[in-house]
This record gives C-alpha cells, structure tokens and sequence, in this order.
C-alpha cells in the first residue's frame, strides 16, 4: 500500500494546481459555486486510482477518502475521462467510460470543462509586467491553437497515412464495404443452412411414409 | 519519606506535578518560531500529514470539532472552513502562548465566527459529555503527563460514534530509517533549534519525547483501553508518524 505521505502529496499538488488555475477564471469560479456541497468520483483504470473531486463554494477539493454523499461516479481511462469532459461529441459508451449516479452534474461539468478559459496573461503581468505579459499570452494562445488544431486532426491524418500511403491496412471505405459483404454472406448462408434444414425435415418424413 | 509519583520528561524522570510546568516552558519558548520550525524540520511534510487527518476525520458541514493542542491552528482552519457557518471547531491548547499565536494566527486569516479558542488541559476537558461529533489531537498527546486520562476525558466529550484521531510521531518501520532518524533527530534538530529559534534544549526535548511515547501498537492499545472502538492506525512516513483512529461506542 503506498504511504499516505506520498498519496496526499500527490492530492494536495492537484488541488493546488486547480484551484490556482480557476483563480483566473472568474466565470468558471461562478459557475462552480452553484456546484457547492457536490463529490465527482473517479475512478481511473489506467493508471490504476480513485479520488474525488469535491465543491466548496468557489474551489475544488481533492480527496482520497470521502465519506460525503458522491454525485456522480465516473469510471474509465484517464485519457478517456478527459476526453469526455472537453470533447462535446464525446459520449460515455463512446470513450468507454460507465457512469453512475447524477448524470445531471456530468453534464454540468461537461459544459463547465468546454468553457474553462483560464486568463494565462495575468499570472505572466504580475510577474513581467503587461506589456511582456501580453506579447508572451499571444504567442501563447497561437501555439495553443496551432496545438489544438493538428493534435485534433492527428488521429484522422495518421489513419490516413497507415490505409493510403503506407498501405498497412485496407482504406476505410474498402473495409466498410468488406463488413458489408461478410455481414451479406453470413445472412445469406444462414438461410441456406435453414433452407437445408427443412428439406432434410422434408426427406426425412417422406422416407418414413 | 513519602514516595513521589513521576514520569518522564524527555530522558528525564521527573515528578507528575512538575512535568506540566517543564512542558509548558518549552512551548513558551517555541510559540513565536513554531511554524518556521515545523517546516524547517519536516520539510513541509506535517502538511500532508495533516491533510491526510483532515480527511480520515470525515467531517461535515454543521458538526462540532475539537481540535485539541491546536497550537497554531493549521488543523482548525481547514475544519473552519468544512464545518461552515453552522458548525463550529473548538481551538484547544493547555498552552496560552501558542492559543494567543493561534488565534492571532486564524483572525489575520479572515477564519471567525465559527471558532472559539479555548485554554484547556487535555485529562480534564472543560465539554459537557457528548458534545464534539470528531476530536483530532496532534502532536499533542506525547506531551501529556497522564494519557490515559487524557484518552478517557476526550472519549467523554465524543458524542457516540464519534471520532477520535490522534496524529504523533511514531516508531519507523525501518532499521535504516530508523537509524537516519535518531541521527537528524538527537544531531541536527538540537541545531536547527539553536540556529532558527535560539532554543536548543526544548527541540532537544522534542526528540526526547518523540522517542519515550509508546509505539502504535500500544497506543493503539491504550485507546481501546480508554473504551474507545474499531481502533486503527495508519504509518506515514515509513512510520516517523502514525495516524491512529478511534470510535466512541
């Protein structure tokens, strides 16, 4: 069992981190408040880890023991949680994720997560100052975007480069139509085997006559 | 010659009536330099100890807390703000130097309203029966001339099913942590107390008390002695601390 030392190191860092991070956020601090009293569960399968997120007032606290009421339980990768939380096209059975409990403060956190707009210029301008602030926040925001834009294009581009230019597996649309066809095939035969079936039936009474 | 009931102070043996007093000076001494040390000498870490108390406490907004040999408050603050406007958490210490660095502490913190500070002795609490639904005492307890007593007055006050966490040094889990330990705790926290507080001896006395309060299996025992129930306790640390966790039946 891992010592507790380490365990509430681990959730005191994550508690600071976001709490830090809502701190210039206004909208989301409000938003959460109304929030207050609620426990999100999550349980990772990988890696292995259960904690939960509580509400108090304008912050979030990270537990390991919570002898409170949960909400909401959450359990799945921890890839697949986050892409249930900033994904809108994301769905639970989508990314493999159960859940159980209030599916209402789900999708409370869902819309709270897509809005998240952390003003990353203001801890820059008390240290820098606002004109170095707001010079480093752009160049930010552009490699954010510039981020955001191929890493969400990534998995689609690799597809397309392991189907079409290195030709490891069969193009999608090909495959599709090969399920179709297989999926035809097996109907088709089960009708025969049916077919077969019933005449053998047929032979079968007429022998016995 | 009558015979003299003592105990230990430290290494010493010292008489029953005397310990308080002797306890008493070295928290006097230590009181404006408290905090700096604690993290001087822990790294920081009796924060995580602390979290970690906090959440096997279970408490909730409304309950009534006892946070006994409080000092400077770090456990009532954070209790402050779980138990809310409706709640309240007592800031206990036999201590008045530390309960006036404690309470100046919490009041530049903006924490009000739902504490009281109280100048209490942990064998004779001045609580009606059944009144605090979780009573946390840490670092506190070694201190104590009679814990026994102390264990029977805190389950007195706990409400039934209650709970009582009691967060001390312990004995490491470890022959090489062991050694390690002795070495920082007997070399260089005499030093440190002589270098940052000016104090040498009463962080000599630290050490000292670490070392003669019982172990986690037997204060493990004397708590369920003391009646209390479901008795537990948790090392941190490779087990310089433990966490031990009882119930009132």
């Amino acid at each position: 069992m891992t010592d507790p030392t380490f365990r509430a190191g681990f959730d005191a860092a994550l508690e600071t981190a976001i709490n830090t991070a809502l701190n210039y956020d206004p909208a989301t601090r409000a938003r959460l408040q109304k929030l207050d009293g609620k426990a999100l569960e999550l349980d990772l399968t990988a890696p292995q880890m259960t904690f939960c997120l509580g509400v108090e007032g304008e912050r979030v606290c990270v537990h390991r023991h919570w002898e409170g009421e949960i909400s909401t339980r959450l359990s799945g990768s921890a890839i697949a949680l986050v892409r249930l939380l900033r994904d809108p096209a994301a769905t639970p059975a989508g990314v493999g994720v159960s859940v159980s409990g209030s599916s209402a403060l789900l999708a409370e956190l869902q819309s709270i997560m897509r809005d998240l707009d952390i003003d990353w210029e203001a801890p820059i301008a008390q240290l820098a100052g606002d004109v170095p602030a707001h010079g480093i926040g752009e160049a930010l925001r552009g490699v954010s975007g510039w981020l955001r834009d191929n890493l969400g294009r990534a998995p689609v581009a690799a597809a397309e480069a392991v189907s079409e230019e290195w030709r490891l597996t069969p193009p999608r649309a090909q495959f599709e139509a090969f399920v179709d066809d297989l999926r035809d095939l097996s109907l088709a035969t089960e009708r025969l085997e049916a077919r077969v079936n019933l005449l053998k039936e047929k032979f079968a009474r007429r022998g016995a006559e | 010659m009558k015979d003299r009931k003592t105990t230990h102070f430290g290494y010493q043996e010292v008489s029953v009536d005397e310990k308080a007093g002797r306890v008493a000076d070295v928290f006097h001494s230590v009181a404006a330099r408290y905090d700096v040390m604690n993290d001087l000498m822990s790294g920081g870490i009796h924060r995580l100890w602390k979290r970690f108390t906090i959440e096997l406490s279970g408490a909730r907004k409304g309950q009534t807390i006892l946070d006994i040999a409080g000092g400077t408050g770090d456990l009532t603050a954070r209790f402050s703000r779980i138990v809310g406007a409706e709640g309240q958490v007592v800031l206990a210490d036999i201590n008045e130097s530390m309960l006036k660095v404690g309470r100046d502490r919490l009041l530049d913190r903006g924490i009000a309203g739902n504490v009281v500070p109280v100048q209490a002795d942990a064998q004779y609490l001045p609580f009606p029966d059944n009144t605090f639904d979780c009573i946390t005492i840490a670092f506190g307890l070694r201190n104590v001339t009679d814990k026994d007593l102390a264990l029977r007055s805190m389950l007195r006050v706990l409400k039934p099913g209650g709970r009582l966490l009691v967060l001390e040094f312990s004995k490491p889990q470890s022959k090489l942590l062991e050694k390690v330990y002795d070495q920082y705790s007997f070399r260089l926290l005499p030093f440190m107390g002589k270098l940052v507080a000016d104090d040498a001896d009463s962080y000599r006395y630290l050490a000292e008390s670490i070392r003669m309060h019982p172990d986690q299996e037997t204060l493990k025992q004397m708590m369920g002695d003391a009646g209390f129930v479901d008795c537990e306790f948790h090392n941190m640390t490779g087990g310089i601390v433990a966490l031990h966790k009882g119930i009132k039946p």
